[in-house]
């Protein structure tokens, strides 16, 4: 290829890049920070959902450790065969910030996602699926060996 | 080099798409050696779009483990799809990425 097509397809993909980057903010709920306000649990709960009633529900499946070594790496799954799936939060319950991550699902997303979260102390993780104006919730507890204040 | 690597593999009902961002995802509550407060420092937002068309938006903050990593399922998925992922942190850093699937 000559040097100057490749410099020129070069930049051009860097600025397609960089368009499309700031493209993909506009029109979306920006990042709230009240929800990840510190604070307790019972507190985040309600700046969330707002005293809405939330159902316990077997159809939304956590895969957490039982016993955690490490509270600054915790691998979780959360995976469900219900359809509309449009939010998915986690919250642990002791952290200092007890939102972990608020995700916004497509219809084209399968919901099956894994990240890891970080433990202040042993506690429940509760996860709450957000369907039309339904709420669905399951949760587990996780003992955590090695917390410490500086994880959550 | 970029801080996203992500993979895609296509499977028979979905395409898992794995992702793995180099970042601190510092909360603001550590301490550095010499016992002052390291400055919060993490990731806000992700977002991955396929085809230019937003999917998944995470919002999240320094309760997500440093190096943040995630699978995610996609339906619908062609050979030749673009998938976006894009960050920006709480101090307007951020990247983005496209990556063709195979």
């Amino acid at each position: 290829m000559e040097r100057r097509t490749f410099l020129k397809q070069s930049v051009s993909v860097v600025i397609a890049t960089v368009i499309s980057f700031l493209g993909s903010k506009t029109g979306q709920a920006a990042w709230l920070a009240k929800h990840f306000a510190s604070g307790q649990f019972n507190e985040s709960m309600a700046q969330l959902f707002d005293n809405q009633t939330i159902t316990e529900s077997s159809q939304i499946n956590i895969g957490l450790p039982k016993i955690a070594e490490n509270g600054t790496v915790v691998p979780i799954t959360i995976s469900s065969e219900l359809e509309n799936i449009e939010r998915i939060y986690i919250l642990v319950e002791k952290n200092p910030t007890p939102l972990a991550a608020e995700f916004e699902l497509s219809a084209e997303v399968s919901v099956y996602i894994t990240t890891r979260i970080k433990m202040a102390e042993s506690c429940n993780v509760v996860v709450i699926a957000k369907l039309g104006s339904q709420l669905l919730k399951s949760q587990q507890w996780v003992n955590v060996v090695q917390g410490g204040c500086g994880t959550g | 080099m970029s801080s996203i690597k992500i993979r895609s593999q296509r499977l028979e009902n979905y395409t898992e798409i794995k992702l793995l961002i180099t970042h601190p995802m510092e909360n603001g509550r550590n301490r550095d050696a010499n016992g002052e407060l390291i400055p919060a420092h993490f990731i806000e937002e992700l977002t991955i779009s396929l085809n230019g068309s937003p999917v998944i938006v995470v919002d999240m903050a320094g309760s997500i483990a440093k190096n943040p990593f995630f699978t995610f399922r996609l339906k619908s998925v062609a050979s030749g799809d673009n998938i976006q992922a894009s960050w920006t942190d709480n101090r307007r850093n951020g990247e983005s990425i496209d990556h063709i699937v195979n």
